[in-house]
């Protein structure tokens, strides 16, 4: 139930993240200045927190998304797997998110 | 399937023009089907992301210039657009009721619909100059 509201709450945040999306792509179709403008918000603190909360949502709402297939499919329905599979999908998503932090930070 | 044997319509003639817009269970459909187009679109996205944050202004240009990059781009924002304004949509008809529904539903679809164009054309603006 709180991996619902989860997955909803995931979806929320993505909604309005695409607005940031949005806006770097008419900076980037504009000038160079209006460009510099949300480079330097995305490379700020605040940018960068932004950022990680839409990576940390766009791979929880993902890994909900492949849960409910495995479900559309018939199968982790039963108990054991149920909570096994809420668990993967919570710590799964996370862990997405870091590696593809560090790939960003450290590997490129 | 059959809970009544004297019905003799087929499951999908049940289901089909069902709900309050007639509409059966189309919109469930485009939600499947974006779902599942926007899990590899996602990951593709998230490299593209990855490689544009690291680059300038003129870089970001070059990169979106390219087909694969420019087209992989667009189909997410698309499929992307389209899977988020009918989950916004299941989500307004939970929680919010009468005159208020219809206002929110249709500031949903005009905010997907602007946030659509502006991506697509701001992306074909910088691929095509």
């Amino acid at each position: 139930m709180a991996m619902s509201i989860a997955h909803r709450i995931s979806g929320i945040a993505l909604y309005v993240g695409v607005l940031l999306l949005a806006w770097f792509l008419i900076a980037a179709s504009a000038d160079a200045s209006s460009f510099a403008v949300v480079s330097g918000f995305l490379g700020s603190f605040i940018g960068q927190v932004v950022l990680f909360l839409l990576t940390w949502a766009l791979f929880h709402h993902l890994v909900g998304g492949v849960r409910h297939i495995v479900w559309d499919a018939g199968y982790g329905l039963d108990a054991p797997l149920r909570d096994q599979l809420a668990w993967a999908t919570l710590i799964g998503g996370f862990v997405l998110s870091v590696l593809v932090w560090i790939i960003g930070y450290a590997v490129w | 399937m059959v809970d009544h044997p004297s019905d003799l319509r087929t499951p999908l003639g049940r289901v089909r023009f069902l709900g309050s817009a007639r509409m059966g269970t189309t919109d469930a459909w485009i939600v499947h089907v974006t779902a599942v187009a926007l899990a590899p679109l996602a990951l593709g996205f998230v490299w593209l992301i990855l490689d544009l944050l690291h680059k300038d202004y003129n870089g970001v240009r070059a990169e979106l210039g390219r087909p694969i990059p420019a087209m992989v781009l667009l189909a997410f924002v698309l499929a992307g657009i389209v899977h988020m304004e009918l989950g916004m949509r299941s989500i307004i008809v939970d929680y919010v009721g009468g005159q208020p529904r219809a206002w929110a539903l249709a500031a949903n679809t005009c905010f997907a619909a602007l946030l659509a164009l502006a991506c697509v054309y701001a992306t074909l603006r910088v691929a095509f100059t």
